[in-house]
């Protein structure tokens, strides 16, 4: 019944195939179904010129799809990964990134290379060179777990 | 029906489907998930759309890296003063660094929550209730110092702790209470005395400006009326001189006439006088009439003798004066009180002294 209902619609059912998939999508978003809705979009638009060839078999199409579903999953990626699709905001939840650059006063002295400075109202354990409370440093670099400062001419 | 080889093509298709369901990874906006590539941790995905290898690679953690909000249950402290007070506190930290936060710690969350707890004990273990009620900057500044130095390994970072409550036993609230009553009815009273000692002050020096005030009004008035008589007896002295030059100038019987005058002036003021008529009369006319002899030999020896001229000024100006005012003209008749009465107005009387012998 399944396949016979296939065989009437003929190329029109993976279109709705692929839009039934960009429907889930649109429901529970996670980037996945999209690719393979937009693949069965394409095999459906090829399908409706091929469709009555006899070497365009269902098996074709499926293969076609499989491999179509990877090339656009792949593309896709490479797409949003352009720096034109980088967010405005590329310091969000980067606390220790945002603070490089910054200035403030030492409040406790770098001695063996540790020292504490005070930004945004909380305390931060800070590395650098020895240097006396009082000074002024800027925040150089964050590796990940440490603030790294230099004084200030 | 099917063939083997359209039932791999199917099985392609599934398979190609579950490669990517497992291999594409949404990272939303305030996560990171950790990758593990055969259990071992390899690299951290960040917001975005990332593929992963399947088979090889999972996701292992997906820590959220947002700031957060711990609540620090209620706990009883005893401060060091032996007092035992209930706190509670709020902590908010952040994960910095993903991979740490997710492998170095089996549970955050339990972990910082104790953490705190344990040095809250410790930290206002170590103060009394007083400062305890008083310092809660310090207190949190010290928590926050702890901490977050201890929780450094772990990947993230305590950004603050804030005690939210402290609160002593009952008992002692009430206490403090009472302190806190009799502090300020303590400070009513000595503000109260301090108010009506000032006022005592103020009203002994207000007192005492006063009376120096008013001694100083009548010492004033002493010099001024002392300074007025000086000038009552300069002016007296300056008239009697001048009567006497010009008298020394003119003729005797100027004198006379001024004498006459001033003495029936004084009849007549006597005359009027309702007292005194009928029992004066008389003998103020004998007296009248002696003193007017008496005057005219003493001018008339004067001028015959051309002597200084103060000394008739004198004695012609006063008895004028002098006469109405002694009450019994028994002792003018007799001796010539002219005499005795321009001793009591203060002019000059010696002059007289040598008239009335010679008289």
């Amino acid at each position: 019944m399944m396949a016979a209902l296939i065989l009437d619609l003929g190329p029109w059912s993976w279109f709705i195939l692929g839009l039934a998939l960009l429907a889930a999508e649109l429901a529970v978003p996670g980037m996945f179904l999209i690719w393979i809705g937009l693949a069965a979009i394409v095999v459906g638009g090829i399908s409706l010129i091929l469709w009555d060839l006899a070497f365009w078999s269902w098996q074709l199409q499926l293969v076609l799809f499989a491999i179509l579903a990877i090339a656009i999953t792949l593309a896709g990626r490479r797409y949003f990964d352009r720096p034109d699709n980088s967010s405005d905001e590329p310091l969000l939840n980067r606390r220790g990134e945002s603070l490089v650059g910054r200035t403030a006063t030492l409040k406790e002295p770098i001695t063996n290379g540790r020292g504490r400075i005070r930004l945004d109202d909380t305390w931060w354990s800070v590395t650098g060179p020895d240097l006396a409370a009082g000074m002024t440093v800027r925040v150089a670099e964050w590796t990940g777990n440490e603030l790294i400062v230099e004084p200030v001419a | 029906m099917l063939a083997g080889s359209d039932i791999v093509v199917i099985a392609l298709v599934a398979f190609v489907v579950l490669v990517l369901f497992a291999g594409i990874k949404t990272v939303p906006q305030g996560y990171r998930y950790t990758v593990e590539r055969f259990g071992r941790y390899t690299r951290t995905l960040d917001p975005g759309l990332n593929l992963i290898v399947p088979f090889i690679e999972r996701v292992g953690s997906r820590m959220n890296v947002m700031e957060q909000v711990l609540d620090i249950p209620r706990q009883e402290v005893i401060t060091k003063d032996n007092a035992s007070v209930a706190a509670d506190a709020v902590a908010f930290y952040q994960v910095l660094n993903p991979a740490q936060a997710a492998y170095q710690i089996a549970n955050l969350e339990q972990a910082v929550q104790n953490l705190t707890m344990t040095n809250i004990r410790s930290v206002m273990g170590s103060m009394d209730l007083d400062e305890l009620l008083s310092n809660r900057d310090i207190i949190n500044e010290r928590l926050l110092r702890v901490v977050d130095e201890a929780v450094h390994p772990w990947g993230i970072k305590v950004t603050r702790i804030e005690i939210k409550d402290i609160q002593p036993p009952a008992d002692l609230v009430a206490s403090m209470a009472r302190q806190m009553k009799a502090e300020r009815e303590k400070r009513a009273q000595i503000l109260e005395a301090e108010g009506s000692r000032n006022a005592q002050i103020l009203r002994a020096e207000g007192a005492k400006q006063a009376a120096v005030l008013q001694a100083e009004g009548e010492r004033e008035a002493a010099f001024r009326e002392a300074e007025a008589r000086e000038r009552l007896a300069e002016a007296e002295a300056k008239a009697t001189q001048m009567v006497s030059v010009a008298i020394a100038a003119g003729d005797v019987n100027a004198i006379n006439y001024f004498v006459a005058q001033k003495y029936t002036e004084a009849m007549a003021a006597i005359g009027t006088a309702n007292n005194a008529k009928i029992v004066l009369m008389p003998m103020e006319a004998s007296a009248l009439i002696g003193s007017l002899g008496g005057i005219g030999a003493l001018a008339r020896e004067v001028f015959g003798e051309g002597g200084d001229a103060a000394a008739p000024a004198t004695r012609r100006v006063t008895p004028p004066r002098s006469k109405p005012s002694t009450t019994g003209g028994t002792t003018g008749g007799m001796t010539g009180g002219t005499g005795a009465s321009a001793s009591s107005t203060g002019v000059p009387i010696n002059p007289f002294d040598p008239t009335r012998t010679e008289r």
